[in-house]
């Protein structure tokens, strides 16, 4: 008998069993199992026995599902998302682990990724310059046509070598995978900028107007983009504005026109947008499937720089379809209020309002007719500051979206009752109800005080304010940290924050070890002047409070000493369990590390790291800097900032540990706010003193 | 040198992802008997859960594991869009969850196994969307498949394993969503698992 027909009989008599299985039936069986299980394991066999006494059946059948009780083990344990996340970062990183070469080029690490395929900071090891490498999804290159069609475009638009276009170094294959090798943007999208909230009117005139250059400049070689949107628009750290992705929407739009796609990809060109990406910014035409020219980009700059000054995007609907009717039938909602009383906002609507006309051929014909109009309003701005109600171009975009609501309301008003006197009087009325406004918009919503229940902006601030407290407490010259910093350290409190792993302790079982400790601890910080904040979340980070903790790499105890380590600080391999010689070794490490640093430990935050990587690779790290023409306050955020100059070693590791450290803190001296109940871990320092 | 500014939380987003309302949208068609809006969910699905999942894996410090219960969460938060919807409550929103997600990876298992042969471009191009073996497949077919046997019999039970397994519920959570005892769930939780794993392998 074969092994196959031996497991269909299996098959069969286990379906047979299932079949004659009653609801009645199982109920006796599960009772048995349960009462089984509940019994040491070496009784077990006595408590069948006796339960099942003349079934034999019951008894085979629950002896079965007790076998199948321990052979489980995990199954079903992880469940099918974890699953199935789990096989998509395995078949991933099978595909573009970083150190893979894909052609010539090494991947680095992944950038992002979507519809139109994975993108990876890359090293061209002929030239050694990194670049962007993005993997064509198989099903966009299937058709050699298609994608040589596709080549050409991106190639002509790169090849017009202007600043405000991405280069493409080069197309390739290896190994069935089709990539693109782009220059490499050290910036953000202004999708990013919008959502940060910082742009002024200047910076949006020079994106607008960069936009528009690069447009120009490839219309006239008469390609066109078909996909601007704030996502493919980069600005540079050295504020240059460069257009993403020449030539990649002629290539989604064409194959998915193929039918083999339409099953599962998208059924029409509307859901092209579902699955795609976003539709507000196509244009009437477009949105109708006609054929499109350079007009079709005016209309797409026109809904960005809508979107940049108001905030808001001028079409959008509950669903796609609702959004392509706005795009086709309604005029956008006026970004200044009706009648904008400040002549450069009266301008800016009318340049969008031209750039979004329904009808091509009374939109801004060319990208340089638009440019034109808008280099006027700047000028405009630059000049009067009298005539423009206070608006210069330093005002940021959220503050003009505040004078415009007042302006709004002040001119409806106006208009009841027309008298020259009483447009003075509106004058007045407008300051107040801008006043107001402000005030108004002072007295913020009442913020959660609990951090789980806080959105990711409050997170943020909250974090933000923490982080500078617990500075201060350690003596740190107070710096801003940007957003980037911020959400370094807010990734590692979402990490102590979500459940634990199996075999994790939680965060109250960490925190809660923490108070026999505290009062060895800031003993010997206070003795040797180092903060003793420093020394109370120091081990939440290094071993989660367990004195005894071992990591992989063989360093031990509270503070997670290498045994040589340790020796050379007086503790004994056997004694590294025991806090009341760790603590004291740890506080004299860092004074050693202090040492070291020299001028530099007046920064703790050096100093942490210091603890991480040594003082002298840290010192190395300043050194490297100095080179550059970097001239921020020396502190880990600087070195965090520049970490791209800085070697490998500070990028994986180092990196983490100072916003861990934060985490920590800010949850340790927050414990409501994270739902412990607890103390903040300093106030339970017995005897403070600094 | 120039790079990226790479934020380990939040990549550059080359593409924007579907906006919650179409999710939802998508979500009210199946419900009202639109088979093929299951099918157009499961791209979106999956590039969520791959961007999550690689935002989570690398925030572990030393890259082994991954994150997953946060992971999962913000998956179906976002799925679910749990904040715009009219969730009767928790339990509600759960069961409801639990559900939809059993029947987008069911449904995609069974395509994925009935086109295997048939070279369909746009199946081979969502399985490497998806990651999805033929092993795994199996295993969710087989899986779902004696969850409906175990529903016959005893309907609480594949109801803790379908918040579990396909809502990633913790066991207080399932307790708290079926309104039962912890105990109560971790006893069905054991004996189901058995009768599942049994059933499952007598299969293979």
């Amino acid at each position: 008998m074969t092994s196959r027909s031996y497991s269909s009989l299996i098959t069969h008599y286990s379906l047979l069993i299932t079949k004659f299985m009653t609801p009645e039936r199982w109920q006796t069986v599960e009772e048995t199992l349960q009462a089984a299980l509940d019994c040491p394991a070496s009784q077990r066999a006595d408590l069948l026995a006796k339960a099942c006494a003349g079934d034999a059946d019951l008894q085979r059948e629950t002896t079965s599902l007790l076998e199948a009780h321990e052979a489980a083990g995990d199954f079903l344990e992880q469940s099918a998302l974890e699953r199935d996340a789990q096989l998509l970062i395995d078949s991933d990183d099978r595909q573009t682990r970083a150190g893979t070469a894909i052609g010539p080029y090494e991947i680095i690490e992944r950038l992002g990724g979507g519809g139109m395929g994975e993108v990876y900071l890359a090293r061209d090891q002929r030239l050694a310059r990194l670049v962007a490498l993005k993997i064509l999804p198989a099903y966009f290159v299937s058709d050699a046509e298609r994608l040589r069609r596709f080549q050409i475009e991106a190639r002509a638009a790169s090849a017009l070598n202007h600043a405000n276009i991405l280069t493409v170094y080069e197309f390739g294959e290896s190994d069935d995978t089709h990539y693109i090798a782009t220059e490499y943007i050290d910036g953000r999208t202004i999708r990013e900028l919008i959502a940060g909230e910082s742009l002024t009117i200047a910076d949006t005139f020079d994106i607008a107007g960069q936009l528009l250059h690069g447009l120009s400049a490839a219309h006239a070689a008469g390609i066109v983009h078909r996909d601007i949107k704030p996502d493919n628009v980069m600005r540079r750290k050295d504020g240059e504005i460069k257009i993403l992705d020449f030539g990649i929407a002629k290539l989604i739009e064409d194959a998915n026109s193929d039918v083999s796609l339409l099953t599962s990809r998208a059924t029409s060109r509307t859901e092209v947008g579902a699955v795609l990406g976003t539709i507000g910014y196509v244009s009437p035409e477009q949105a109708r499937g006609l054929a499109v020219d350079e007009r079709t980009d005016i209309w797409s700059a026109g809904v960005v720089l809508y979107e940049m000054l108001a905030g808001r995007r001028p079409f959008s609907g509950a669903t796609n379809a609702d959004t392509i009717v706005s795009i086709l039938e309604r005029t956008p909602a006026p970004l200044f209020g009706d009648e904008p009383k400040a002549r450069p906002l009266k301008m800016l609507q009318r340049i969008v309002g031209k750039a979004l006309s329904k009808d091509a051929g009374a939109r801004y014909q060319t990208a340089a007719e638009m440019l034109s109009d808008l280099t006027e309003v700047e000028t405009e701005m630059a000049a009067g500051s009298r005539k423009n109600g206070g608006i210069n171009a330093e005002t940021t975009l959220v503050e003009l979206r505040e004078l415009a609501e007042v302006r709004a309301s002040a001119s409806r008003f106006a208009l009841s009752i027309a008298t020259l006197a009483v447009l003075a009087l509106v004058v007045i009325a407008g300051t107040v109800l801008y006043r107001r406004s402000v005030a108004r918009r002072s007295i913020p919503p009442p913020v959660p005080t609990v951090y789980a229940q806080m959105n990711e902006a409050q997170q943020l601030q909250f974090i933000n304010e923490q982080e500078q407290r617990v500075s201060a407490m350690m003596g740190e010259r107070p710096v801003k940290l940007n957003d980037e910093a911020l959400r370094a350290i807010k990734v590692v409190v979402d990490r102590y924050m979500a459940p634990p792993q199996p075999g994790e302790p939680s965060l109250s079982e960490i925190y809660a070890r923490a108070p026999a400790y505290l009062p060895v601890i800031a003993n010997e910080f206070n003795a040797r002047r180092i903060p003793i904040v420093v020394g109370i979340y120091l081990p939440v980070i290094e071993s989660a409070y367990q004195p005894c903790f071992e990591n992989v790499a063989g360093a031990k105890g509270l503070f997670q000493f290498m045994p040589a380590t340790a020796e050379h600080y007086g503790v004994a391999r056997a004694d590294m369990c025991d806090v009341n010689k760790m603590a004291p070794a740890a506080a004299h490490y860092i004074a050693d590390r202090m040492a070291e640093l020299g001028d530099d430990s007046q920064s703790m935050t050096l100093v942490l790291l210091s603890y991480n990587r040594g003082a002298q690779s840290v010192l190395e790290e300043l050194r490297l800097l100095r080179e550059t023409d970097v001239h921020y306050e020396r502190n880990f955020w600087t070195l965090y900032a520049n970490r791209d100059k800085l070697d490998q070693t500070f990028r994986n590791e180092s990196a983490y540990y100072v916003p861990a450290f934060f985490a920590a803190a800010i949850i340790g001296e927050n414990p409501t706010a994270f739902g412990l109940n607890m103390q903040p871990l300093s106030t339970q320092v017995p005897n403070r003193e600094r | 040198m120039l790079r990226f500014e790479v934020n380990f939380v939040d990549v550059l987003p080359m593409m924007a992802l579907a906006t919650e309302s179409e999710l939802t949208s998508l979500l009210d068609d199946w419900k009202h008997g639109d088979p093929s809006a299951l099918q157009k969910l499961t791209p979106i699905i999956y590039d969520e859960l791959r961007r999550i999942a690689h935002r989570y894996a690398r925030r572990e410090r030393n890259g082994h594991t991954l994150q997953t219960t946060a992971l999962i969460n913000e998956a179906y938060v976002r799925l679910a869009g749990e904040e715009s919807r009219d969730w009767q409550n928790r339990q509600h929103f759960f069961a409801v969850t639990a559900q939809v997600m059993r029947h987008i990876l069911i449904d995609h298992a069974r395509r994925r196994r009935s086109l295997k042969h048939g070279g369909d471009a746009a199946q081979v191009s969502l399985d490497e969307a998806t990651a999805m073996t033929n092993e795994r497949a199996a295993e969710l077919i087989a899986l779902d498949e004696a969850l409906a046997e175990l529903a016959a019999l005893d309907p609480r039970k594949s109801q803790v394993v379908q918040l579990r397994y396909f809502a990633g519920l913790s066991l207080e959570e399932t307790a708290e969503a079926l309104a039962v005892s912890l105990m109560t769930v971790r006893r069905d939780w054991r004996a189901a698992k058995a009768w599942l794993y049994k059933r499952v392998m007598s299969n293979e």
